[in-house]
């Protein structure tokens, strides 16, 4: 062999190994996921319970994603960060995984005042921001563009409650709510929306602390000159105690003041662990009922969940599934990961997600970018240790309240 | 009516206080340690009762005992793995001392709620009630049987302890090294074993109050934090190391708190306790019942 010969084979043979990273590189590339950051409460004192749903929930629908292709034939990381249920770390958690883990979106928040304090980084850095379970209306008063709601806000459920009270014929009605973003909205909410649909119902509202333990004082008040409607509008533990020393004091559910759940507190994991007499013939506004019409998408999610944490669905299932699914679509429609892009596309998205068909409003105010016809259920606790399947449905979505189904105690 | 409801209301809280204070009123009178672990050994008395009940089917006046067991097992290893340092042979530690009881509790504080959120959850465990009625009503009062019987059993206990502490052969050795550690062990005193009998007893009886107070606040693993901060004010404010001073210091605590919670405002509940703490501080130093100088 000359000695040209062999340069020109080594030419050949490292062109070819040139070729060779090329498309090793541009396939790795193609490969790449695609990583959405996740915000949950993994540790005290924020709810553990509500992180655990949303990123079990999360982790079902990156599956399901991720088992059909993708998006854009790449696959969806999720990178998760612990908020501990506290908003300063919430913000340091968003600021985090857009700078240093590179995410395209942010989504899981669970509460409030955490979504309000990661959305401002959200913002700052023009990333999309899907909030799952965040109520408070002050969310979506923000305006800013990157954020969208397709979860529960304190308006729909202030409406709901309104119209139920009207129908159960109140006169008083009193709001427990706790001293967060959430509570305070939500009591708000209530009234304004009780001097538009029932202005003869006198209502007020208590604001407890979150991390107390005896509530005794404000349900010695209620005691002493009992209303026929006590709405709750805490989350767990201090929710769970409440009811109990309500119960234990006579106060409610009695023959004269119905307890109606403003919070969704009948579907956590230990709520019968914690709630026993007290929960019976409690009211609960729900997002979700295992008697409740789902599109096949919903029951699909539904069935992964229960086989992948052996756990009842509920109602944060759902809404976390659909913020990663939305965003997965946003991806898709808008060919890219740009967030003006998706932004754009998340505007204009007609989907049917697990609940029904997902739209955005654009409509200033509470309403801007959220899922205004958000369906939800409300059904009454009629033993002790009930199963979600087994309450009664007494509200149906989209169907007025059926104030003939609803018991009463005794006494 | 609301008056009669808040008065007792607020008694019975306050015999919770009590149960929950007098063992750090005990630890500090005594030893002059800040004890900041308190609120989990209260913490540990809740799970121990609440599992080993719910686990284990055993009667809830069964499982009280365990509960109590428990702490004392805490608050005895805790005193011979811990606390031991400060006063057998470091005393070149000199003004150390103060800082190394903060720092260790402190730590041990955290240790014991991270390791109970790790190994048991975050979720919260209600404890079994002692009796089955629900609701009992004498007249136009109304509480849960298990309240009642609670408050009723953490009368009884807070009697014995301040008989214990008088009377007893080991009561009256306690109360020798409270007055000074040297001249009672020079007097034959074991001082160890004394400091080993008030961190185990401290230990049982925060165990206890959690046990008690489980059917009533749920066991979580930041449990500790509220009674904990309660006790610190009622040490304060009834004089350091004064039992019957944190007896009535909680009575007090518990009214006030139920009347200012309604005719004040509910959200400066917490508040009313540390008002009272300030002013103790500023005009009454050593608390409503505690001695100027208790050295000898």
């Amino acid at each position: 062999m000359s000695r040209k010969t062999v340069k020109s084979s080594h030419r050949i043979g490292l062109l070819a190994l040139a070729a060779g990273v090329f498309a090793f590189a541009h396939a790795a590339i193609a490969a790449d996921p695609i990583k959405i950051g996740v915000t949950v409460a993994q540790s005290p004192p924020g709810s553990v319970i509500q992180g655990t749903q949303v990123l079990d929930a999360l982790q079902v629908a990156q599956k399901i994603i991720n088992d059909a292709g993708g998006v854009l034939g790449r696959p969806i990381e999720l990178v998760v960060e612990d908020t501990q249920g506290l908003p300063e770390k919430a913000r340091a958690a968003v600021e985090k995984l857009i700078t240093r883990d590179k995410v395209v979106a942010i989504t899981g928040e669970h509460q409030s005042s955490n979504v309000l304090a990661g959305m401002e980084v959200a913002h700052h850095y023009h990333i999309p921001y899907m909030n799952v379970n965040g109520w408070a209306d002050a969310i979506r008063a923000k305006g800013y563009i990157e954020e969208f709601n397709p979860g529960n806000y304190s308006t729909r459920t202030a409406v709901a409650m309104a119209d139920t009270m009207k129908r159960l014929g109140a006169k008083r009605v009193v709001a427990l709510a706790e001293n967060t973003d959430y509570g305070i909205g939500a009591a708000k909410s209530l009234g304004e929306q009780l001097k538009i649909s029932a202005p003869e119902i006198k209502f007020s509202y208590e604001t407890l602390d979150r991390t107390a333990k005896d509530f005794s004082p404000v349900i010695l008040s209620l005691k002493a000159n009992p209303p026929d409607a006590i709405v709750e509008m805490m989350l767990p533990p201090a929710a769970y105690l409440a009811l109990n020393q309500l119960y234990e004091q006579g106060v409610a559910p009695t023959a004269k003041t119905w307890l109606y759940d403003g919070s969704g507190l009948a579907d956590y994991p230990d709520f019968w662990q914690n709630v026993q007499e007290a929960a019976k013939d409690m009211i609960v506004f729900g997002l979700y009922h295992p008697k409740m019409t789902m599109p096949p998408l919903g029951r699909q999610v539904a069935a992964a969940y229960t086989a992948k944490t052996k756990n009842e669905p509920n109602r944060l299932l759902a809404q976390s599934a659909d913020s990663l699914f939305l965003l997965a679509e946003a991806i898709k429609a808008a060919k890219s990961t740009d967030a003006d892009a998706m932004i754009k596309a998340l505007e204009a998205i007609k989907w049917e997600g697990t609940r029904g068909v997902v739209t955005f409003s654009t409509e200033a105010g509470y309403k801007y970018h959220q899922w205004i016809d958000i369906p939800y259920i409300t059904f009454q606790i009629t033993a002790v240790k009930q199963p979600i399947a087994d309450t009664r449905l007494v509200q149906d979505p989209g169907q007025p309240l059926d104030v003939s189904k609803l018991e009463k105690p005794a006494k | 009516m609301l008056l009669i409801d808040l008065t007792v209301n607020g008694l019975i809280i306050g015999l919770f206080y009590a149960l929950m204070a007098i063992g750090l009123s005990l630890i500090f009178g005594i030893l002059r340690i800040v004890n900041f672990a308190h609120g989990e050994f209260y913490m540990i008395g809740a799970y121990a009762y609440t599992l080993i009940a719910l686990f284990f089917g055993i009667s809830p006046w069964l499982t009280l005992p365990c509960a109590f067991i428990a702490g004392m097992a805490l608050g005895w290893a805790t005193e011979r793995l811990l606390m031991r340092p400060l006063y057998s042979g470091y005393a070149s530690w000199g003004v150390m001392k103060d800082e190394y009881a903060v720092i260790i509790t402190f730590a041990l504080s955290l240790l014991l709620i991270n390791l109970v959120d790790k190994v048991i959850g975050p979720n919260g465990y209600r404890g079994p009630s002692l009796v089955a009625t629900t609701r009992v009503e004498i007249g136009p009062f109304m509480a849960s049987g298990h309240r009642l019987m609670a408050a009723g059993i953490a009368l009884l206990v807070l009697i014995a302890v301040g008989l214990f502490v008088r009377y007893s052969y080991w009561g009256r050795q306690i109360q020798a090294v409270a007055q000074n550690r040297l001249g009672a062990s020079l007097a034959g005193i074991d001082t160890a074993k004394a400091s080993a009998i008030v961190f185990a007893l401290s230990g049982g009886l925060a165990a206890l109050a959690g046990a008690l107070l489980s059917p009533i606040i749920n066991a979580t693993p930041d449990v500790g934090a509220f009674p904990a901060v309660k006790s610190y004010v009622i040490v304060v404010l009834g004089g350091m190391g004064s039992i019957p001073g944190a007896a009535v210091a909680s009575l007090i605590l518990g009214v006030l708190e139920s009347f200012g919670a309604v005719y004040i405002s509910y959200g400066y509940r917490d508040t009313f306790g540390l008002v009272i703490l300030i002013l103790v501080l500023l005009f009454r130093p050593h608390g409503l019942f505690g001695e100027r100088s208790r050295e000898v």
